[in-house]
């Protein structure tokens, strides 16, 4: 285990060095998620009547967006020069190259999203920044399951031509769960502050964070082939 | 600086050949020891309804370099990458000293090495980078030392800090002998490596290829340029059609091959 942790470090780092040179995924995601907060901005009239219906859902639809913009760049870099096939060549456990590109994904989701969720909060002008942590609590495991299950689908479809049009449709379904568990969790928050209404909720995106993420690790060398 | 860096070219080619005679003697490995045994048994890939390979039956064994030659579309690309375990195999075995090479295979990776010109390398990471994180993948002890002599023999040292994306083919292929000279794999293939280098490029790589035979590694080449792949190798594998249709070593006068190698070669050779 220590030695796919070791593999999966160095092409976390090897991801994130080539990410601060180009900035695509990132800028990208960023803007993305920015001019999408701007249009829900101009299309919603929030108030505190409704905040708790809609909130949620407009916010994890920026996050789904802006993620799946992310995912199709994933394998990007191992998709140049055949460099998949070096990655596959080499003692590199499947599973650590699984893990690594999670937290890759994982990364750059979660600085976009500390950019947008307090700009949402400031756009639509909520009252109380005391929900705040719980939200991110509940975005943030959410975020995993979107990483897993994405990271999944991105190896399945990154040899595929039509890689940006099947990622989403392969994609969106099997989130289901997880798009559900996240947004119950972010209503709760909104409706009472915090996450004790929620607790089923926690542990089904809980759940489905390890299965998947188990599940990743054992059937990826499977994936990358087919 | 390397030594090949300080010699001129004659001299260079003079030992090029004289390693690559060392090499078609095949005497390498005093007796008792362990010899590295690379063994094909009934090797077939289809792609669909089409057999790029079919029923190939080969042994090899350390201290031996193979020339893998035939037209385009034989299966020469499909065999190295069956090969390096990069593909799974319709039916039939590859066994790199008994233990099953590929997907699910038992073998250690870090033993095979597979060099494609121009491919396997991140193109926005530096020449030292690339080398940093491969080395560090194979778990090689390689130092800055070790990757800075890498890049100098051959002759990139000026170039380490530059991204590969700016480099030329031919750099790039430089840049993979450097890689897997420093990674040292026991099976070390190589597809098409003399269709980008200059002529101080091929000098490079011959060198490289000579003294890993000697000590007692496998090289197998898939090329085009026939006349120059004979000259180094110790045995040539012919393929037409995923069929292998001639496999002899090396020897002096060479009539059966010259009777094949009409056949495939290529203009001006």
């Amino acid at each position: 285990m220590m030695e796919i942790l070791r593999q999966a470090c160095l092409v976390l780092r090897k991801d994130l060095r080539l990410e601060m040179r180009r900035r695509e995924s990132l800028l990208t995601m960023f803007f993305f998620g920015v001019l999408l907060l701007f249009v829900f901005h101009f299309s919603f009239d929030l108030t505190p009547e409704n905040v708790v219906a809609l909130a949620p859902a407009l916010l994890w639809l920026a996050f789904l967006f802006t993620g799946t913009l992310g995912l199709a760049q994933l394998f990007q870099a191992e998709r140049e020069n055949r460099c998949l096939d070096a990655l596959l060549l080499s003692p590199l456990d499947p599973g650590a190259l699984f893990l690594a590109k999670v937290f890759f994904n994982l990364v750059l989701m979660v600085l976009v999203e500390l950019v947008v969720l307090p700009l949402f909060w400031i756009l639509f002008n909520l009252r109380s920044w005391s929900p705040l942590p719980s939200l991110l609590a509940a975005v943030f495991l959410g975020t995993i399951g979107f990483c897993v299950l994405g990271t999944l689908m991105s190896a399945i479809t990154s040899r595929a031509r039509a890689r940006e049009l099947l990622l989403p449709l392969l994609l969106f379904p099997l989130m289901v769960p997880v798009i559900l568990a996240t947004i119950r969790c972010m209503e709760a928050v909104f409706r009472t502050g915090g996450l004790d209404d929620a607790a089923a909720w926690l542990r089904l995106l809980f759940g489905f964070d390890v299965i998947f993420l188990t599940l990743g690790i054992l059937i990826f060398d499977w994936v990358i082939e087919n | 600086m390397s030594i090949g860096c300080h010699l001129n070219r004659r001299a260079r080619v003079t030992i090029v050949q004289q390693l690559a005679d060392v090499v078609a003697e095949n005497s390498f490995c005093a007796p008792g020891d362990r010899q590295l045994r690379v063994a094909v048994r009934q090797l077939s890939k289809a792609y669909g309804v089409l057999w790029a390979l079919k029923d190939i039956d080969f042994e090899i064994t350390g201290g031996e370099c193979v020339a893998l030659l035939g037209p385009n579309g034989a299966g020469k690309s499909t065999l190295l990458k069956l090969l390096a375990g990069l593909t799974r195999p319709t039916r039939g075995t590859i066994e790199l000293d008994g233990s099953q090479v590929g997907r699910g295979g038992e073998s250690d990776k870090s033993r095979i090495g597979l060099l494609v010109p121009g491919e396997h390398l991140y193109d926005d990471l530096t020449a030292r980078e690339n080398l940093r994180f491969f080395t560090a993948l194979y778990k090689k002890n390689n130092t800055e030392p070790k990757i800075d002599r890498a890049l100098a023999e051959v002759g990139l040292a000026a170039r380490s800090d530059e991204y590969v994306a700016a480099f030329s083919s031919g750099m790039k292929c430089r840049l993979s002998i450097a890689k897997w000279n420093l990674l040292d794999p026991e099976l070390l293939l190589l597809d098409e490596p003399y269709s980008v280098l200059d002529r101080e490029g091929v000098d490079f790589l011959e060198q490289s290829l000579a003294r890993r035979c000697q000590r007692g590694s496998i090289v197998m080449m898939a090329s085009h340029h026939v006349a120059r792949a004979i000259k180094i190798c110790s045995r040539a594998l012919v393929l037409r059609q995923g069929k292998l249709i001639f496999d002899e070593p090396r020897r002096h006068p060479w009539e059966s091959f010259d009777r094949l190698f009409g056949e495939f070669r290529p203009r001006g050779e």
